[in-house]
């Protein structure tokens, strides 16, 4: 079977876990959240499974490389990466309403890759310019990056959401969501986690560029903007760990510090530069 | 009021560049500007609280969004182009402005060179005013015996046990030096203090992140003064012995000289390419010193100076591939690879032809083709043309094929002539660097992984515990500070208590 029907097929399972968590929400059914986290590992098992076989796939058509590659590739691999690090997250912490706020993340992005008329499934040949031993840790690095931003993401908006209900008069919805404090401490977390791994992937990324255009650094579109991603994550580091800045200012910082994870990755396709084959 | 006259108008400046983005900074300057017009003996002052601003994190995070900011402009504004022709696209006062602020090569301006130095002398001055604080927390032990740390305990981390002190003292000594390494201890009649501390270090993560920012900055500059970018174009079987610098296009002569002996493309069957390869020989004094291959992220180094496959093209058409065909019989056909210039037997040796002249594209719409001279042993010489696409031209054009011999590929007879295609004489095109800064980048980058992990991911724990005799029993207390992570802290005391009520239970 075409690992690009599996993964079509995943898109469901990943709503269906989505639309599992925010009915537990709404109802408060802890029935509905078990539903949410199995049918996400379901997802998860069978999204891992379906990138393995691209990957010997790729082997069998004389191609031999990592599914990492183009577009749909990227962003099967970027839905893969939610969905882990939010299972892992949702295990660490025993809370599952973040689980509303990032399977759609996890959902948009592989229906994105798979129905998309412009995004082509097909598993295709690696230019000179990527057949290299560092696409694979770039690639890793840079989207476990962008997967720990994407539910820093999530937890923003449940903080904001959260601060709207102070007096806690509202029902059940904003009930199950953590106290403030938790969220302002794991959307931390993930900031580190974020930063520690777009530096890597920042890192690898230009020891690659520097073997293979002979410059570590040209300040191409997405170069430049990783930078400004990197900045602006900087720029939260310091002011919550110097200036002692917490919660709604911090939370703001992560939607527009998310916003530029998300043009880094598609706005940079329509300006001119070298990362042009990734569309 | 004159002698400060020098310093006003650098203030001025500093508000001009930071105004539109950071309110409260220009709040502080202008107070500092006041305070130069109001009295000239708090210029000590003044320079105190410059120095503060420069090593300020309101600064540093200016600065953060400030490079941010601009960097997002240099991705909207097409740079390294040549001006002229982007100036009748937009507003002439806008293209002036452009211009005038350089930044059509934002990156490599003045003023972008300003803020990263900017960002270098605050991140120099904070360390500097941070370090004795630092230093402090880092060197000094406190006495095991503080007051302060017991203040406000929760009461889960007192216990009462119904022991003796000294015996109940050298159980949690022992037990006390499996969790921690350098315990000290302090006892008295009716008291005894222990105090242990973790990850001293720590506190000097953060120096480690700022350290590799001005390492990478470092090796950047040392790339941008002692370094070169050049690119150069080699045909097969040439020989150079200079390259072109990027920057001005100025020719700069290499010292050695490098051939290219054969230049290969290869593709896969949907046709994207596969693989580049050059095949190099280096020379000095015109002798062949090293042969080398050079492909796509595999670079050659040769003498410190690095080279690297950046593109290819043909340089000129190395050989012809015809097919020659008797009329009728659909098998026998010839394939000769023929020369420009070179003559050729027909077949079956009933003459001899020659290749007189290639057309990339025929009156620029017909494609490629190449004129060929048919000289028979008997009778007259024959010229015509052969053309890549011929069978799509007979259809479009019948009349014109019919009525002219000159365009008819079986103007010679019995043989029908068909051009196939042709085999180019390659160019490599390399992209030539020399950066001693690299290394050095790397090292910051490594140094920069490493502060972040110490910065993030390790404390300085301070734990205290005091055993002391009360109406009630031996009151045994735990507490403890740490630098970050208030979790992993109350786990570690948990894990003491939980330890200490086993063993003195």
């Amino acid at each position: 079977m075409h690992s690009s029907i599996i993964l079509s097929y995943i898109t469901f399972i990943y709503f269906v876990s989505f639309i599992s968590y925010l009915l537990m929400l709404v109802m408060g059914k802890g029935l509905l959240g078990r539903i949410g986290t199995w049918s996400s590992f379901a997802g998860l098992l069978a999204h891992s499974a379906a990138i393995i076989l691209r990957w010997i796939n790729s082997y069998k058509l004389g191609m031999g490389h990592a599914p990492f590659s183009n577009l749909y590739e990227s962003l099967v691999f970027f839905s893969w990466t939610i969905v882990i690090l939010y299972l892992v997250v949702e295990f660490r912490t025993k809370n599952r309403t973040l689980g509303a706020f990032v399977m759609p993340l996890a959902f948009l992005a592989l229906a994105y890759a798979s129905f998309s008329p412009d995004i082509s499934s097909h598993i295709q040949p690696l230019i000179p310019a990527l057949q290299s031993n560092w696409l694979i840790s770039h690639v890793i690095t840079c989207f476990l990056g962008y997967a720990a931003f994407a539910l820093s993401f999530g937890l923003s908006i449940m903080y904001l959401l959260k601060r709207l209900d102070r007096d806690e008069k509202t029902k059940i919805f904003m009930k199950l969501i953590p106290k403030p404090g938790v969220l302002d401490d794991l959307n931390n977390q993930m900031v580190v986690i974020g930063f520690l791994m777009l530096t890597l992937g920042i890192i690898t990324g230009s020891v690659w560029a520097h073997s293979a255009w002979g410059s570590y650094w040209s300040w191409d579109p997405k170069e430049t903007w990783s930078l400004i991603t990197w900045l602006i994550y900087a720029a939260v580091l310091h002011s919550r760990m110097v200036r002692g800045w917490r919660g709604k200012r911090i939370s703001i910082l992560c939607l527009i510090g998310f916003g530029c994870v998300l043009f880094t990755y598609f706005g940079v396709n329509y300006l001119p530069g070298l990362h042009s084959y990734a569309q | 009021m004159k002698e400060n006259n020098f310093k006003t108008p650098k203030i001025n400046k500093i508000e001009v560049h930071l105004n539109p983005c950071y309110k409260s900074l220009t709040f502080t300057i202008s107070k500092h500007y006041k305070r130069v017009f109001m009295s000239t003996s708090k210029s000590k002052n003044l320079i105190h609280s410059i120095w503060n601003f420069l090593g300020s994190v309101k600064l540093t995070i200016a600065l953060l969004v400030i490079l941010a900011l601009v960097s997002v402009l240099g991705t909207l504004i097409p740079q390294q182009i040549d001006p002229l022709e982007f100036q009748g696209k937009i507003h002439p006062r806008l293209f002036y402005l452009i211009y005038s602020l350089d930044m059509f090569d934002l990156y490599h301006s003045l003023w972008f060179k300003f803020i990263i130095a900017s960002l270098a002398l605050n991140l120099i001055v904070c360390s500097i005013i941070r370090f004795p604080g630092t230093w402090k927390r880092f060197s000094t032990v406190p006495r095991p015996d503080r007051e302060k740390p017991f203040e406000s305990l929760p009461p889960e981390h007192s216990f009462i046990v119904n022991k003796n002190l000294d015996d109940t003292a050298s159980a949690t000594e022992i037990f006390l030096k499996t969790h921690c390494k350098n315990l000290i201890k302090k006892k008295s009649k009716e008291q005894c203090f222990f105090y242990c501390e973790k990850g001293r270090y720590s506190n000097f993560g953060v120096y480690l992140v700022h350290l590799s920012v001005l390492v990478i900055i470092i090796g950047g500059l040392l790339g941008a003064f002692f370094g070169f970018e050049a690119y150069v174009t080699i045909p097969e079987g040439k020989t150079v012995n200079s390259v072109t610098l990027i920057k001005g296009g100025i020719p700069l002569a290499l010292g050695f000289e490098i051939r290219c002996d054969e230049f290969n493309v290869s593709f896969y069957d949907n046709g994207t390419p596969k693989e580049f390869r050059s095949e190099l020989t280096f020379l000095s004094e015109r002798k062949d010193v090293e042969k080398k291959t050079l492909l796509v992220n595999h670079p050659v180094n040769y003498k410190g100076i690095k080279f690297y496959q950046a593109s290819y093209g043909a340089a000129s058409i190395k050989k012809i591939h015809l097919k020659i065909k008797e009329n009728g019989s659909e098998n026998k056909a010839a394939i000769i690879e023929a020369e420009q210039g070179n003559p050729e037997l027909l077949p079956q040796g009933e003459g001899q032809f020659m290749i007189s002249e290639i057309k990339d594209n025929f009156m620029n719409m017909l494609g490629p083709a190449v004129k060929i001279s048919i000289r028979p042993k008997n009778g007259p010489e024959k010229d015509f043309w052969i053309f890549r696409n011929y069978e799509s031209i007979s259809k479009r054009f019948p009349k014109l094929i019919e009525s002219s011999p000159r365009l008819n590929p079986s103007s010679f007879k019995p043989y029908v002539f068909s051009l196939e295609g042709f085999d180019y004489n390659y160019y490599t095109g390399l992209q030539v660097n020399k950066d001693p800064g690299v290394s050095i980048v790397w090292a910051g980058c490594f140094l920069m992984v490493c502060g972040f992990f110490v910065t993030f991911y390790s404390s300085h724990r301070r734990i205290w515990v005091r055993i002391s005799i009360e109406k009630t029993g031996l009151e045994v207390k735990v507490a403890g500070t740490s630098s970050k992570n208030p979790v992993g802290l109350k786990r570690n005391i948990e894990n003491i208590i939980n330890g200490l009520k086993t063993i003195l239970a």
